[in-house]
């Protein structure tokens, strides 16, 4: 099976100054492969570099060390940006633009044509269930709906890979759904979905594969059968590996 | 990345941006001052000579208006149109003989030979008026290069930059501007959108200004002066290489206060390396080391040079006729050694290579 994403031995150490010679190391080492047609669930504590994985598979910075690769080119290559959607927990969307605006300014950048914008974003506003705010400005807006807002325009490209950062964050019951609902449709149509979550209901639902990050390293990689085949429920299976990373 | 992909990102930068300008108000605040100017403008009054045909400077005869103003009382005390008791000030009576004696006075100067160039401006439709200029022409041209040179160029450039220092530091905080940078779209690119977007933005602004200001002043006074428009590019031209140092400033160090201010103090060194390195040419002190002139020589035109845009719309509006050049620019014209092409030139030139120091600064950044 081909790789949606792969990590070899990377690591990232973000600088304090510009002059500095040491800085905070946020990756060490890592390797991890995202295979095609998956849903990726990346586990950890706050500050255990999920992000930081993140933000180098997207080139959002670059790694000290290592190869980032994504859908099957180096990350740096940006043209394969436009086969991804990225969506981000706590997005600040301009203010100044109401909800179909969003979705076409970042669909134009993503590369969606210009006569295709109006019809994908009113079918995307429908799915997130926002069709009759479409014309209001995101001030308005609730945080749920922002962070619907924020699925319709990780979708606007119909991307191969879709990133979900800490996606059900202000979600309610439907708009949990809506995320159930999006990941299972792209996963039937063969398409990857990396989602980085503290949610453990969701991430156990919905995810085939995962990575657990603690300190920055990858503690497990497996299936989610695997994690759970002692039995033990999730949480707990966790707790252990947060325990033996932060000692490790 | 194709060409056509960077145009359609520039292009829906710089939407993104004007939406951002009217969203901040900051369009409304710049077209409401371009309004107030406008009514000024409409608010002018100017009398005196049409302009000749050839402006002459040369010619010294110029009367000045207080004694145009004692020959028509003397021709109208001569013809009996005098008042027994002579009219305040600010009532229609007096205005009324004032423009009487000034038509006396022009009408009899002209026949004797003087040719009377000094003309009038009113302001506030007629309460407050000056003397002015040579002819109405000048006048004009007066208020013009004032609107232009002082309102525009020097209040206006350094306003627009205060408040458009904002745009990129609010862009560029990671929490707006993490998703826009995971699309294809290049980083350098996105920045050349954002940074032609505000100088658009700047450029329409300038274009109402210009605009508004000569076809208001055109309605009051008749006088029509295509010169005034080359405000528009001068404007802009200032404000796009200092806007530079701002957009180089927001990526360095995402801050407003910091972009702000640094334009600013920039700005003022600008200003004050042109000016020292035109008066050591205009007025070499004795024993100027020619290190420190080659220093400053690099510096001028290294640096942009916003003294000499100022002297070349001042050449285009043939302003020497009713105002002084200032003195360290004339005495570099009068010795061969300015030159204005050369000199926006290099202006565009920093602009450019800080545009691309600024890109480079962006593609480096970790989010």
């Amino acid at each position: 099976m081909s790789a949606a994403a792969e990590f070899v031995q990377v690591e990232k150490t973000y600088k304090s100054g510009p002059f500095a010679r040491s800085g905070v190391v946020a990756v060490k080492g890592v390797s991890l492969t995202v295979p095609t047609g998956s849903v990726f669930g990346l586990l950890g504590p706050n500050r255990a570099g999920k992000t930081t994985l993140v933000k180098l598979l997207l080139a959002l910075a670059r790694p000290t060390a290592g190869t980032v690769t994504r859908l099957g080119r180096p990350a740096r290559d940006r043209a394969t940006l436009a086969r991804v959607g990225y969506m981000h927990e706590n997005h600040a969307f301009p203010r100044y633009l109401s909800a179909r605006e969003v979705l076409h300014f970042y669909g134009g950048l993503a590369g969606v044509p210009g006569d295709k914008l109006k019809a994908r974003a009113a079918e995307l506003l429908e799915r997130v269930g926002l069709t009759d705010r479409g014309q209001e400005p995101i001030t308005r807006f609730s945080k749920g709906m922002v962070q619907r807002l924020g699925l319709a325009q990780a979708l606007m490209n119909d991307p191969d890979l879709l990133i979900l950062d800490e996606p059900t964050e202000g979600l309610d019951l439907n708009g949990r759904q809506l995320l159930r609902d999006v990941v299972g449709a792209h996963k039937k149509v063969g398409k990857t979905v990396i989602l980085v979550s503290h949610v453990l209901p969701e991430v156990q639902e919905l995810c085939d594969q995962l990575a657990v990050v603690v300190a920055g390293s990858v503690v497990h990689r497996g299936s989610m059968a695997d994690l759970l085949a002692d039995r033990k429920p999730l949480e707990h299976a966790l707790t252990g590996l947060y325990q033996k990373g932060a000692a490790g | 990345m194709t060409l056509p992909d960077v145009l359609r990102t520039v292009r829906w930068m710089v939407r993104d941006t004007l939406r951002q300008s009217i969203a901040t108000k900051l369009f409304w605040v710049m077209l409401a001052v371009t309004v107030t100017a406008t009514l000024f403008c409409l608010s002018v009054r100017v009398y005196g000579d049409d302009a000749p045909a050839r402006l002459d400077y040369e010619v010294p005869a110029v009367l000045p208006e207080e004694e145009v103003l004692r020959i028509g009382m003397e021709q109208m005390k001569k013809d009996g149109e005098l008042p027994a008791t002579a009219p305040v000030k600010g009532t229609p009576e007096f205005d009324q003989l004032w423009e009487r004696a000034w038509e006396k006075g022009s009408a009899k100067a002209k026949a004797d030979g003087v040719r009377v160039m000094s003309g009038r401006v009113s302001f506030g439709f007629g309460a407050a008026s000056a003397p002015m200029g040579r002819n109405r022409t000048d006048s004009v041209r007066y208020v013009q290069l004032l609107l232009a040179g002082f309102v525009g160029d020097t209040i206006g450039v350094l306003l627009a930059l205060l408040w458009t220092a904002g745009f990129l530091p609010t862009f560029l905080e990671p929490q707006s501007a993490t998703v826009l940078l995971a699309k294809p779209a290049p980083r350098w690119a996105i920045l050349l959108g954002k940074y032609l977007g505000v100088v658009l933005f700047v450029a329409f602004q300038a274009g109402a200004f210009v605009g508004l200001t000569w076809l208001a002043l055109g309605l009051s006074t008749g006088v029509w002066n295509a010169e005034y428009w080359l405000a528009v590019p001068l404007l802009v031209i200032n404000f796009a290489v200092f806007y530079s140092v701002s957009t180089f400033l927001a990526v360095w160090t995402r801050s407003t206060v910091a972009s702000a201010f640094g334009v600013l103090l920039f700005w003022a060194l600008c200003w004050a390396v042109n000016y020292t390195h035109h008066r050591l040419i205009a007025f070499p002190p004795p024993g100027l080391a020619d290190g420190s002139s080659l220093f400053l020589d690099i510096g001028y035109w290294i640096l942009p040079k916003p003294l000499d845009l100022g002297g070349i719309f001042y050449d285009a509006m043939r302003a020497e006729g009713f105002v002084g050049q200032v003195p360290e620019l004339k005495g570099v014209q009068d010795q061969g050694k300015f030159f204005p092409w050369l000199s926006v030139l290099a202006d565009g030139l920093f602009a450019i290579a800080t545009l691309g120091f600024a890109a480079y600064e962006f593609e480096q950044t970790d989010y």
